[in-house]
């Protein structure tokens, strides 16, 4: 069987079986689930990072207004005119940089917690991925192996569970195909064998049928 | 299961997953944590210099400075406007309430005239008591000592100018002005470092608590999807209830349900199938057969198992 999360979501697996590897265009598997996080913690230390910028660039306007009153009073005695507006100037492009500054700190915090979290997420879609289409196959009667999850994916313990349950199901009907057809077999070779033709060419399709969905 | 369609969320419930939910949420808080306090030393690296900067400032600010008080004897007159809290410049005249001006420097000894007051006599005569053979007469020099009486002293009077108090007013509110300015920058900063560790707390503590509680709503599900698979696993394929309501993974539960009833359709078809050949059999007096038997076993089990 091939490997379910070499597929493209939404499309039945057509790939042979190969090493899957992350890409950085399937990092939002599950759109809404990830999503959800990502907006809520991009929101929280937006707010944050606001208001401790609004509190710094207070704290520095504070300070520029000071040195620009001061200045204005040491001007008030010379005739250096320019020279007050270009201090002035500079003291604002600062408090204008220090609010461009954390901005992009601001901007940096929220990249690195949405980063994270999409790739935390995308540990968690990724096995939910691929047993959503092994869950498809399944009800299609497909039981063909399940393949493990890859290195770093998260719900190990639950694929596990999966793991075991499809094993369980697929050998189940393995040794269901093996009973009938051992049945099959038997009523042949019995004195009414012949009456029951019809009924065991049915079920011997129907088995035959059952152990080319365990391949598939 | 059926009771389980009812399950209510529990605070004792919430970690359904401890591996995944603690997992995801502590990465998750402590990142936060490290990126707070990056950017809490940066915050308050620029505050401390923002505030000194201020302060600095602000102490620099001149104010009107207090006129002195002066005190003269009995007569009023104009106060110098040299600030009373500093010290007077060295070799400033210090003026005193004296009735007489200061004595001049003395002059050089003038040379006695002839026949003045008697005390250059006096000296002649004492000089003329020890005289030398060969010397000079020596000069002698009488000292009269009158008695002197000191005149009562005239009582000091301080004396304001007239715009002591608007001065003092303004000196006083220029530095109550500064105090507060300073006071409202330590402030400021202070507001900022609680405003920062608020903030800090806010997000860990407030990740922590989503964390687990968004892990929960996909834990929940997870959680009742593997005891839906141990019973797959056992062979037993009861019926599938729904979610609760706000729990995540709405698709993926779709598609546990559609695999689930997919694996019921299999075995209802081997049910018919069995069934039919059963029937076919006893109705060709092969009903005692065992393989008939050993397919009625199989079928037993199978209604069992969907029951």
């Amino acid at each position: 069987m091939s490997d379910p999360t070499a597929a493209t979501p939404g499309l039945p697996p057509t790939l042979p079986s190969e090493k899957y590897k992350r890409k950085l265009s399937n990092y939002l598997l599950d759109k809404k689930l990830q999503l959800r996080y990502v907006l809520i913690v991009t929101l929280l230390s937006g707010v944050i990072a606001s208001a401790l910028g609004f509190l710094i660039y207070q704290q520095n306007r504070a300070a520029s207004e000071s040195i620009e009153q001061d200045l204005k009073v040491l001007m008030q005695k010379t005739t250096q005119d320019g020279f007050q507006e270009e201090i002035a100037s500079d003291l604002e492009s600062g408090d204008r940089a220090l609010v461009y500054k954390m901005g992009l700190i601001g901007l940096g915090l929220v990249m690195i917690l949405s980063l994270y979290l999409v790739i935390m997420t995308h540990r968690v879609a990724g096995p939910l991925f691929k047993m959503g289409i092994y869950f498809e196959q399944m009800a299609e009667g497909k039981l063909g192996k399940v393949t493990p999850l890859r290195e770093g994916d998260l719900l190990q313990d639950f694929f596990a569970i999966f793991k075991a349950m499809h094993e369980a199901v697929r050998t189940r009907a393995g040794a269901d195909a093996d009973a009938m057809e051992a049945a099959v077999r038997k009523l042949r070779a019995s004195p009414a064998g012949g009456k029951l033709a019809g009924e065991l060419d049915a079920l011997e399709r129907h088995v035959a049928e059952l152990r080319s969905q365990l391949t598939a | 299961m059926a009771s389980e369609s009812n399950h209510k969320r529990q605070w004792r419930n919430l970690l359904l997953n401890k591996g995944y939910q603690l997992r995801f949420t502590l990465v998750m808080v402590g990142l936060s944590t490290a990126l707070m306090a990056g950017l809490g030393f940066w915050v308050m690296r620029v505050a401390d210099e923002t505030t000194t900067v201020s302060k600095s400032s602000i102490m620099g600010t001149p104010c009107p400075a207090i006129p002195s008080l002066s005190e003269s004897a009995g007569s009023a007159g104009s106060a110098d406007p040299v600030d009373a809290e500093s010290p007077p410049a060295p070799g400033a005249k210090v003026p005193m309430n004296l009735d007489e001006p200061a004595p001049a420097p003395a002059p050089a000894p003038a040379p006695a005239a002839p026949g003045s007051a008697g005390s250059a006599d006096a000296g002649d005569k004492a000089a003329g008591d020890t005289e030398e053979p060969g010397r000079p007469p020596r000069r002698k020099i009488e000292v009269n000592l009158d008695p002197m009486e000191m005149p009562p002293q005239a009582p000091k009077v301080a004396t304001l100018p007239a715009d002591y108090a608007a001065a003092v007013v303004k000196h006083w509110t220029c530095r109550l002005k500064i105090d507060a300015a300073k006071r409202s920058l330590e402030h400021g900063r202070d507001r900022i470092l609680w405003v920062l560790i608020g903030t800090g707390l806010l997000l860990v503590l407030g990740l922590a608590v989503y964390g687990i509680k968004m892990t929960h709503k996909v834990a929940g599900p997870l959680f009742k999807v593997s005891l839906y698979l141990k019973k797959m696993r056992d062979g037993r394929f009861d019926k599938v209830y729904n979610l609760r309501k706000g729990d995540q993974l709405l698709d993926f539960y779709e598609h546990f349900r559609h695999a689930h009833a997919g694996v019921v359709k299999m075995q209802q078809a081997d049910i018919e199938r069995v069934q039919a050949v059963i029937a076919a059999a006893e109705a060709a007096g092969a009903g005692d057969e065992p393989a008939v038997g050993e397919l009625r076993d199989l079928l037993a089990r199978k209604e069992k198992s969907i029951e």
